[in-house]
Order: structure tokens, then C-alpha cells, then sequence
């Protein structure tokens, strides 16, 4: 037989690619279930290192089981959110049936005007304090970046992030999620919600003493403008919960200021709505 | 095992080896040898693209057609890849994460189509397969070597368990790349040391 016919070339070509094609679509296929469980407990041990729930270094040590049963142990509720802030529906947090948001590239497309979002928001126990976690999601320089931030009970500070990326420059981009260092730097930090921008990651190093910016990391400018915009677009999204959330414990502080949308001012008051995100209460 | 068959099993693990002689795949080489576990997860990921690719090519060598014949071993070899890509991802995740895209940067690997090329293509698949399997032995073996300084003195530690004293402060200079490229020259000049015939006159 002649082998270098162009018919048999042609014919041979395609036989061989589409029996390559098949061993793949079926080796994927067959092992999909196993990989989707992977990414389930990494992004739950994501939200757990956030939290400050384990350290990173057990994190690193615990398989994907007891990833799980943690979450369903620390987790008080988690829930759905409209861009209103009200809630959509309750997630399932039983083990065994975790249930997580893990379409934040889609709702990232509903935030900047697709649709109406439907914003994951999950509340874990830690000693008696409530830590809410909320994800954020963007465009990195070569693909996309995500992370987790967690806030206190009243959601007025940080209490820690994590960040990850699918294929930022090892050594450069990929410092935010390898570099322990500038996910520190988040902790203790507060969100600006009645400032145009919510947070800031300055490059050259954020003031010294700011609340809401911390210090870009050198060489990885695009990485962090990425992140940036990340965090400020998917937190605007999360205003009227955060406001909510500031809202309410002002209100329990029974301080005479209420939040941005709450009418609850303490002592029966109205809000007057005058100045910024924290009003005075007319009595 | 006949005279051919184990000079073809033991040349490329120390006297051809393909990354101390050949200096073949010196990229991925420098990069994964951070941690030993992610230089073994390699060197077997190796192993297993290089054996079953030249097995594979070998047994359809005769039907390959000449003119597209590096088009085809680059589809079984892309096969591999992603095949071991796919189970890593399934069984290995957190290494898979670590070695990143170099899983996926074996294909690109002179080692695989240089020794599919070189060998495959002619011999029938046992001898290849043997073959295909002793490079990835080499070079998994210069892969080992490397990252085990490299994690001893980078960390301290080795496959993740502390080796050195606490007092031990770890030296951050080995654990970035220009140092694996150092080791690999001391293990060349370690070689040519012992094997005479590779040095120029």
C-alpha cells in the first residue's frame, strides 16, 4: 500500500484524530466527578484560610473529606443575594450535600450589567463571632484572578483574604496568592461603602495608617489593577448587604446613626439621609 | 534481556543521560525542583509520556504516513499529556497546581519527539518502549538529585518533612531558579569528571 498517497494521508490523519478524540472525551468524562470534587474542597479551604478558620499550613495537610466536614462544622448558613442585597435563596450547607456559588464568572458578567446577579454570601462561627465571606472575581493579566474576603460580624473590618489565579507569572502575579505577606495585609483593614472607591491597592505603597488600601506588589502591576478592580466591582455589587450589615450593628450600638438604606434608627427615629453612608437619626 | 536491550536501558540513565549529556528539557528541569515530591510526580509523569508515546508510535510506525508523520507523533504524544494531566487532576490535585503548566509543557519536551524521532520510528515496540521509559528514568533521575539540595537547603525540609535543624536558617538563593542551573552544573562536572570521554580536547 502507498503511504504517501494524499488520499491515505487524509484518510489516515483523520482516522487517528478522532480516535485520539474519543480516549480524551472519555478519560474526561470518567474523571470529571473525582476533579470537580477537588476544586469544591479547594475553594471551601479557600473560604476556611480566609475566614481564619485553619492556618494555611494544616490547610495544606487536610484531604478533601475533612475539608468538607469543617465547612459543614464552622458554616452557620449560607445564601444567595439580588444586587437589592435581599436574599434570593439558602444554599445547602449539610455535609455530604455542600452546595457552593461556582458560577462567579457568570455572575461577574450579571454585576457589570448582564443581568441580575445572584451574589453568594456565606457565614461562618468562629468562637460565637459571625465572620461573613464574600468572593470577589476578575480579569488578572493572563487569566482570571478570584479570592475570598472575610469580614466581622458587622462586616466594619477585615479579619482576612485569600486570592488565586489560574495562570498569573510565577515569581510576580502569582504573589498574591504565594506571598502570605500581602494577604496580610488585608487583616484589619475596612471597606469605604460611601466612597467612590471601596478599596484600593496602591502602587508605590499605600499611605501610611490608610484603612481601605494596602501595597501593590512590584512587578505585578497588571495582576494587581486587576485585583483592584476585582475587589472594587464585586464589592459595590455587595453594598446594600455591607450596608445592611453596617447598619444594623450601629443600630445595636444605639449611637443615633443608621446606615445607608436601613430605616431602623434606634429609639424610633427616621433617618434623614443628609451625610454619606452614616446619617444621624432625627428623633 | 539480550546485550542491545540493556544498553539500550541503561545509555540514556547515565552515560547518554538526556539532560546531563544531551541537555535536553533543561526548562522544565530548572523550574519543577523546587520540592522533591512535584520533581517525582514530574519525573514519573515523564516516564509514563515518554514510554507509552514511543510504544504507541512504534506499533503504528509502519502505517504513519512520511509526510505528516511529526504531526502524528505529536498528536499521541499530546494524547499522553493530556491523559496524565487529566489523572493528576483527579488524584494529584494540589501537585498538579504546583507543577502547573509544565504537566502540559512536556509535550514541548525535545526528550519525547527526540527520542520517538530518533528511535521509535525504526525499532519495533518493546525495545522502544524500554527505551521511551530509560530517558524519562534519566531524566527523572537528574530531577531527584537537583530538587532533593535544592529542597534540603532551600527549606530545610524534605518531601515536606523537617530534615535540618530549626537552627538551619534556609538559604532563599537555592530556591530560586539560577541555583538549580548551578546544581546541574556541578552534576555535569561530576559526570565528565568520572566519564573521560565526554570531555573536549
Amino acid at each position: 500500500m502507498n503511504t504517501n498517497s494524499n488520499i491515505y494521508t487524509v484518510i489516515y490523519t483523520t482516522i487517528i484524530v478522532v480516535i485520539v478524540a474519543a480516549v480524551l472525551a472519555f478519560v474526561a468524562m470518567t474523571l470529571k466527578p473525582l476533579q470537580d470534587a477537588n476544586i469544591k474542597a479547594e475553594t471551601i479551604s479557600q473560604m476556611l484560610s480566609a475566614a481564619q478558620l485553619v492556618n494555611d499550613s494544616d490547610l495544606q495537610k487536610m484531604d478533601n473529606k475533612s475539608v468538607l466536614a469543617k465547612y459543614s462544622e464552622s458554616v452557620r448558613t449560607a445564601f444567595l443575594i439580588n444586587s437589592k442585597g435581599a436574599k434570593v435563596r439558602e444554599l445547602n450547607t449539610e455535609d455530604g450535600s455542600i452546595e457552593l456559588a461556582d458560577n462567579l464568572k457568570e455572575q461577574n458578567y450579571n454585576i457589570k450589567g448582564a443581568g441580575e446577579p445572584n451574589l453568594p454570601v456565606y457565614v461562618f462561627d468562629k468562637a460565637g463571632e459571625e465572620i461573613y465571606v464574600l468572593p470577589v472575581y476578575g480579569a488578572g493579566l493572563w487569566g482570571p484572578v478570584w479570592g475570598y474576603i472575610a469580614f466581622n460580624d458587622d462586616c466594619s473590618k477585615i479579619v482576612g483574604a485569600y486570592f488565586d489565579h489560574s495562570g498569573e507569572t510565577p515569581g510576580l502575579g502569582a504573589k498574591i496568592k504565594d506571598e502570605p505577606s500581602f494577604r496580610e495585609q488585608f487583616k484589619g483593614k475596612s471597606v469605604d461603602i460611601a466612597g467612590t472607591k471601596l478599596f484600593a491597592i496602591v502602587k508605590g505603597g499605600a499611605p501610611e495608617g490608610a484603612t481601605g488600601a494596602v501595597d501593590a506588589i512590584a512587578g505585578a502591576t497588571m495582576t494587581c489593577n486587576g485585583l483592584d478592580a476585582a475587589i472594587n466591582t464585586w464589592l459595590s455589587a455587595y453594598k446594600p448587604f455591607l450596608a445592611t450589615q453596617m447598619g444594623a450593628s450601629l443600630s445595636k450600638e444605639c449611637d443615633g446613626s443608621c446606615g445607608e438604606n436601613s430605616g431602623d434608627c434606634c429609639g424610633g427615629g427616621s433617618c434623614n439621609g443628609s451625610c454619606g453612608g452614616n446619617h444621624q437619626c432625627n428623633r | 534481556m539480550n546485550k542491545d536491550l540493556k544498553n539500550t536501558l541503561l545509555n540514556p540513565i547515565f552515560k547518554g543521560n538526556p539532560i546531563s549529556v544531551l541537555v535536553l528539557g533543561i526548562c522544565s528541569a530548572l523550574a519543577v525542583t523546587v520540592q522533591l515530591k512535584g520533581a517525582l510526580v514530574m519525573a514519573l509523569s515523564v516516564i509514563v509520556v515518554t514510554g507509552l508515546s514511543s510504544l504507541v508510535v512504534s506499533l503504528i510506525r509502519n502505517t504513519i504516513p512520511n509526510r505528516v508523520r511529526i504531526i502524528v507523533q505529536l498528536v499521541v504524544v499530546a494524547m499522553m499529556v493530556i491523559l496524565v494531566d487529566q489523572i493528576l487532576k483527579a488524584y494529584a490535585y494540589s501537585t498538579d497546581k504546583q507543577l502547573s503548566v509544565y504537566i502540559g509543557l512536556i509535550i514541548t519536551n525535545c526528550i519525547v519527539m527526540g527520542r520517538i524521532e530518533a528511535f521509535a520510528l525504526g525499532n519495533k515496540p518493546w525495545p522502544s518502549f524500554i527505551d521511551g521509559v530509560a530517558n524519562g528514568v534519566g531524566y527523572g533521575l537528574i530531577l531527584v538529585i537537583v530538587a532533593f539540595f535544592r529542597e534540603l537547603f532551600g527549606s530545610g525540609t524534605l518531601l515536606g518533612f523537617q530534615i535540618l535543624p530549626d537552627s538551619y536558617v534556609p538559604n532563599n538563593l537555592v530556591i530560586l531558579p539560577p541555583m538549580a542551573l548551578i546544581f546541574l552544573g556541578c552534576i555535569v562536572w561530576v559526570q565528565r569528571a568520572i566519564q573521560k570521554d565526554l570531555q573536549e580536547k
